[in-house]
């Protein structure tokens, strides 16, 4: 018996391992897109120092249009709720907008793009109930103001995190 | 003095070295990133972590003694089962005991969780047997594939935990919300869990080296690695989305819907293709003749599968998909759009794989014939060359001499295939096991065949 591969035997071993190669190499181009992805959309550099003061997150009477109660990070499900922004904390050349995020990364409100002068009377940004929901859904979400250059958000000025209970 | 196939060979003890140093290494990380967890983080993932390790521990301890059961003589070989049994009966209970209470029971319902549970088992078991049967030269032995499926399932999810929640959090507070995050959250997920995955893979590899034949294999135990994940990210998916929609009544609905696009639609597309594509490196890596090629090999898969899971979680919100009739069609559009070339690609190595090692295996049996030691008889290579041909024979036992004779030769024809790959690893200088072993499996055939009712 011979105690060598057959030669046959081994190209097919080298076409195997020469496509894995390849399809490597795409996957290495496919995660140097994500890369660029990256850079895109979170460009170094972009730091301004400005800060937007967050007032604080209170429970929100929709009908009224009002806040009521203390700064909470915690709400019911049931409850609707709405960050206060003090725009003019920040300096009148930005061009800024205010979000909130639901644990999905859905868009769940939101004021601007605008100056924080053009915002000024638009201090409250509630959390918008889905449409065709009774509730908000329950979560975590994300408050960002941020700092916006061709229409993209480039930095977060202030941020802060609440949580929905599940009941 | 027992002559070895490949008597310079000095992998083998490195190998168990390195397998001894990366459970070492999965041991230490599963105990810090549990107290972690529970320190800073006090969720309920953090809760599970820390109380579910004792149960993960009973269960690596446990697949390790199972594996290497059968490298034991049998009589040692009942003792190691039952021990083996025992702790991963232990483990198993413990674990599902922790889940109920700490994880779903809190977020669902016992009831629920145990539903989401049930109907995820039909299809990954149907996937399971499938994949197994995909190597239709040579299976895999359903206790390896098993272990696989619950390292996926159990050891796996657990060792993501704590590396995952500290990236989200970390990116969560640093990053722009948008498509930024989610990209850096795509290759968390990529980078993370295929890791924690392909480490199971890497195991069996180096433990059970004689199991692991070639590409085949690989893909065989990648997938089945992947398919033990996606069922245990289904059903926490399955309950975390009822637990968010049931109170506006759409509970059932979006489990439901998990549960089509993770266990249906996704079912070969997703986890199981990515980690496949570890095995494949791995089984590729297991025959090269160099140590350089060996680790290309090995990090080209772990790139490919990294690759596959990052380009769904970071494009597939990219993909048009509309609140009409029509989403129907574009959910089945994206999967194929963004995950089948992956899997056709893993398809394509899959095929190849299997001719090559059917041609191998073929000449093999040949040889074999040809020496005339009786455990392979010429007449005999054509059926055991073709899986119908074998099915054929068993099922001819099965009609003349009942149920026990179609076992019988079963085991006849995989002890045969048996000595066919012993033949062929022998001949590549790919083992590292004594001449004698070669010997035993043919003796072992001759008894077989005495055993075996004359068909």
């Amino acid at each position: 018996m011979s105690t060598r591969p057959a030669p046959t035997s081994y190209d097919h071993l080298r076409v195997l391992y020469r496509t894995l190669l390849v399809l490597a190499t795409v996957s290495a181009v496919i995660l140097s897109i994500g890369l660029v992805q990256f850079a895109y959309f979170e460009p170094i550099g972009e730091n301004t120092g400005a800060t937007a003061t967050i007032v604080g997150v209170y429970k929100y009477n929709s009908t009224t249009g009002q806040i009521e109660g203390s700064d909470r990070s915690e709400f019911p499900r049931e409850g609707e709720f709405a960050a206060k922004v003090d725009w003019s904390s920040l300096p009148s050349n930005l061009v800024v907008d205010a979000r909130w995020y639901d644990s999905f990364g859905t868009l769940r409100g939101q004021v601007g793009p605008a100056t924080p002068a053009d915002l000024a009377d638009k201090s409250l940004v509630p959390v918008l109930v889905p449409e065709g929901y009774h509730f908000v859904l329950p979560g975590r979400y994300t408050f960002v103001v941020e700092r916006l250059r061709n229409n993209l958000p480039v930095e977060v000025l202030g941020r802060r995190f609440v949580r929905v209970d599940r009941t | 003095m027992i002559a070895s196939a490949d008597p310079q060979s000095r992998l083998r003890p490195g190998r168990y070295r390195i397998a001894l140093a990366i459970i070492a290494l999965i041991v230490v990380a599963l105990v810090v990133s549990s107290i972690l967890n529970y320190v800073y983080l006090d969720s309920i993932p953090g809760r599970t972590s820390l109380y579910g390790l004792l149960a993960v521990v009973l269960i690596a301890f446990g697949t390790f003694i199972l594996v290497n059961a059968y490298n034991r003589d049998p009589a040692m070989r009942r003792k190691s089962l039952i021990r083996a049994s025992v702790l991963i009966g232990l483990g198993a209970l413990l674990w599902l005991l922790v889940i109920d209470v700490f994880l779903f029971t809190q977020s669902a319902g016992p009831a629920v969780a145990a539903l989401c549970a049930l109907a995820c088992l039909p299809t990954t078991a149907f996937a399971l047997v499938v994949v197994r049967r995909m190597d239709r030269n040579h299976k895999e032995p359903w206790r390896l594939v098993l272990v696989a499926a619950a390292w996926g399932a159990i050891v796996a999810t657990s060792l993501v935990v704590w590396g995952e929640t500290v990236w989200e959090q970390s990116a969560q507070h640093a990053l722009v919300p948008g498509p930024g995050l989610d990209t850096s959250l795509a290759f968390m997920a990529g980078i993370l869990e295929e890791l924690s995955k392909g480490i199971a893979v890497l195991l069996l590899f180096l433990v059970m080296r004689n199991e692991f034949d070639d590409v085949v294999d690989g893909i065989v135990y990648g997938a089945a690695v992947g398919l033990g994940f996606n069922y245990l990210e289904s059903i926490s998916y399955m309950t975390n989305i009822y637990s968010i929609f049931a109170p506006e009544g759409a509970g059932g609905v979006a489990a439901g819907v998990q549960w089509y696009g993770r266990q249906v639609l996704g079912l070969f597309f997703g986890h199981a293709t990515y980690t496949a594509f570890i095995g494949a490196g791995v089984g590729i890596a297991r025959q090269l003749p160099s140590m350089r090629k060996k680790v290309i090999a090995i990090a080209a898969g772990f790139i490919v599968a990294i690759a596959g899971h990052f380009a769904w979680d970071a494009w597939a919100a990219l993909f048009p998909v509309d609140t009409t009739i029509f989403v129907i069609v574009e959910i089945h559009l994206r999967t194929l759009i963004l995950e089948g070339p992956f899997t056709a690609a893993l398809i394509a190595l899959l095929i190849f794989g299997i001719r090559y090692e059917g041609q191998n295996l073929r000449e093999q049996l040949h040889k074999e014939a040809a020496t005339g030691l009786g455990a392979i008889l010429p007449e005999e290579v054509p059926i055991l060359t073709s899986p119908w041909q074998r099915l054929k024979q068993r099922l001819h036992a099965l009609n003349r001499q009942g149920v026990r004779a179609y076992f019988k030769v079963s085991r006849l024809q995989t002890a045969q295939l048996d000595l066919a790959m012993e033949r062929w690893h022998r001949e590549r200088k790919e083992l590292d096991t004594p001449l004698e072993a070669e010997q035993r499996l043919r003796e072992r055939v001759i008894q077989l065949r005495h055993w075996v009712p004359a068909a």
